[in-house]
């Protein structure tokens, strides 16, 4: 077998003799060898040592003409990863404009049809090392938790992000009329209220994903960043005019059995597409309706947002329902369960109803109020059609959509 | 079987908190490779060696000067279970200052010796021992400068070796002493007194820790646990993490060849 010769040059021992080393002793097959030059006695000296000391063999040593030294070393028979030998160079994926598109990432490796639920956080593309420790991810199925574009919203969400400190007109919400504002404290409250359940039950889901998904990690990290901001940008227009308002017990109610259901799919239908799609009619409501320009750019970007979230639960449930027909029963199931658990809550709480009355009436004078009312009443009629809407979008038929949305919750999510 | 039954219960030296991860998990391999062993942890060698000659228990994880002393104190040969790799070629290391390495040892004379606990073989013992094979009485001739921290731990430690390089590095020693995988596991971790300092001598060879047992050990199980310590591998990823903390790649049956210096030494001493 050819030996090889590297030159060290004035690199020494822990100060880059090493990588150099490393990177000429990876391409010699094991018993192979390696001669290192150097004009260091004292590298010489102490190449044996490592040598050993990472798995190989000095063979020999000697003076070289021009007071350099030459040590030889034999390659040990270690592999330095326990994993097969990486594979040559391949083209990276394709780039659109300059940018990296998360779909893209798929040029690379295919969305496993089932994961290894031991497996660690081996990136897409990267060769796992055997020994590593056992993971338990329980949502280990593509079938379970994907969307066909789940990577394309992810991107989305990304480029949407937004600050409730700053992008709010904060000083607009100030010095509205008291009864004004205590409606709108009581609505921002049960609104946040209802994205508190939004961040926990994706939060929920997060840690059991399998990493051999990404895009359903960023997703899901997306999802309950979005709520992060909008409990915050809730709350904040809640306190900015100083009115206090109720956490009502009915609305703890609705969303304590939103977080029972541990089926990622039934929690697709039940948050995304049945409560954040009627959330969507609500912040639109709101937007139209608010007495001020904070409370109007509030809902206008929590509205944008739950649009991408309850893309997702329709694109969900419908690959879902697509991929197992059995799965429309079970998800009808989901909302059955929820539905029984909710024969307390009559109805939307008055104190929201009479709150979303007054921010639509503007004042306390009886037409107005009227017209308020009537606004209302239009509201839970849109909801309901938006909703039979979404679910027909879903995948379920007409009985079958209009069944679930008889069955949602009065209490909108 | 329950390790409290173990056949060969094997004691070892506690001078790192990983010894505990190391032996869980040889304990693993060796319940695999059907010889049942427990391990039974030491704060100090000396104990090590009054275990193992009072039968406490049946193997004991030795360095050398522990294994020269307790066959002195038995008063014959005892038996060799197997050494790790690095043990089959250990050496001793002198460094000195940057551009102020000597050419024979004789140049040593008069100059301060830095060296680790006297009761480390590779760091202090046999230093002295080849030294003065190759004509320097150091114990006379230099004004030593030892460092005796973790006594009974026989250098595992490494840290008497770590104020070695730093009394060489920082001019209160002019040469120093210290075991060859020490100095390469201070370049490795980029330890920063090293990178001002190079290495002017190498002792020769000599065998390092083995297991030890007693001659009285059934020779079946004997050969059993030997065969079980020589099937463990590198390449089995169950292992590799604790052969690294171990600092074996590959296990080699025990002989004696390389113990006679330290023995001559420890008689000189």
């Amino acid at each position: 077998m050819s030996t090889r010769r590297i030159e060290a040059g004035e690199l020494e021992l822990g100060g880059g003799l090493e990588v150099l080393l490393a990177a000429a002793l990876e391409g010699i097959p094991a018993g192979g060898r390696l001669e290192v030059i150097t004009p260091s006695r004292s590298t010489a000296l102490e190449l044996p040592s490592w040598a050993r000391g990472v798995g190989h063999e000095a063979v020999s040593e000697r003076p070289v003409p021009g007071g350099s030294f030459a040590v030889e070393i034999e390659r040990g028979p270690f592999d330095r990863v326990l994993a097969e030998a990486l594979r040559g160079g391949r083209p990276g994926p394709p780039l659109r404009d300059g940018a990296f598109h998360t779909a893209d990432l798929r040029a690379l490796a295919d969305v496993l049809p089932e994961a290894d639920a031991a497996a660690g956080f081996t990136p897409l593309g990267a060769t796992a090392e055997r020994g590593a420790p056992a993971f338990r991810w329980t949502l280990n199925q593509r079938d379970a938790l994907w969307a066909d574009d789940v990577a394309e919203l992810t991107e989305q969400a990304s480029a949407a992000q937004w600050d409730a400190s700053r992008d709010i007109p904060w000083e607009a919400a100030r010095g509205l009329p008291d009864f004004i504002e205590r409606a709108v404290s009581q609505v921002m409250t049960f609104i946040a209220q209802n994205e508190y359940a939004a961040l926990y039950v994706p939060a929920g889901f997060l840690a059991d994903v399998n990493p051999a998904y990404p895009e359903m990690l960023m997703w899901l990290a997306s999802h309950v960043h979005d709520e992060a901001r909008h409990v915050e940008v809730f709350t904040k227009r809640s306190l900015i005019g100083g009115q206090p308002s109720y956490a009502l017990a009915s609305t703890e109610l609705s969303l304590h059995t939103l977080l029972d259901e541990r089926d990622f799919s039934g929690a697709a239908l039940l948050l995304n597409v049945l409560g954040e799609g009627t959330f969507l009619d609500l912040l639109r409501f709101v937007e139209h309706h608010a007495p001020d320009a904070a409370t109007r750019a509030a809902a206008a970007l929590a509205h944008r947002d739950e649009v991408r979230h309850v893309h997702f639960g329709i694109s969900h449930v419908r690959r879902h329902i697509a991929t197992d027909p059995d799965q429309t029963a079970a998800l009808i199931g989901a909302a059955e369960r929820r539905a029984t658990k909710l024969t307390e809550t009559s109805g939307l709480s008055p104190l929201l109803t009479e709150g979303l009355t007054v921010m639509a009436a503007g004042s306390l004078q009886p037409a107005e109020l009227a017209r308020g009312a009537t606004e209302v009443r239009e509201l839970m009629q849109t909801m309901e059609d938006n909703r039979i809407k979404r679910l027909r979008a879903a995948g379920f038929d007409g009985r079958d959509a209009q069944h679930l949305s008889d069955l949602h919750t009065p209490n909108l999510m | 079987m329950s390790r409290a039954q173990a056949d060969v219960r094997v004691g070892a030296v506690a001078y790192h908190p990983r010894i505990v991860t190391i032996w869980e998990k040889f304990l693993e391999h060796f319940e695999r490779e059907g010889v049942c062993t427990d391990y039974i942890l030491y704060s100090n060698y000396e104990r090590l060696v009054e275990a193992v000659l009072a039968g406490d228990v049946e193997v004991g994880w030795n360095t050398n000067t522990a294994f020269v002393a307790l066959e002195q104190l038995l008063g014959s040969e005892a038996r060799i279970l197997g050494m790790r790799d690095i043990d089959a070629q250990f050496a001793t290391l002198i460094v000195t200052r940057r551009g102020e390495a000597f050419g024979e040892v004789g140049e040593l004379a008069g100059k301060r010796l830095a060296l680790g606990s006297r009761d480390s073989g590779h760091a202090a013992i046999l230093p002295l021992h080849y030294l003065g094979e190759q004509g320097l009485e150091a114990a006379s001739e230099c004004e030593l400068v030892r460092f005796d921290t973790d006594l009974g731990k026989h250098g595992d430690t490494g840290d008497s070796e770590l104020r070695v390089i730093r009394a060489v590095a920082e001019g209160a020693a002019d040469a120093g002493a210290l075991g060859e995988p020490t100095l390469a596991a201070f370049r490795g971790d980029r330890v920063p007194a090293v990178s001002g300092l190079e290495v002017a001598w190498r002792s020769p060879t000599y065998y390092h820790c083995n297991f030890t047992a007693l001659p009285s050990l059934d020779d079946a199980l004997a050969q059993r646990w030997e065969a079980a310590l020589m099937a463990m591998s590198y390449d089995d990823d169950r292992m590799r993490q604790a052969m690294d903390l171990e600092g074996v790649k590959r296990w080699l049956p025990g002989d004696r060849a390389g113990y006679g210096s330290l023995a001559a030494a420890m008689r000189e001493a």
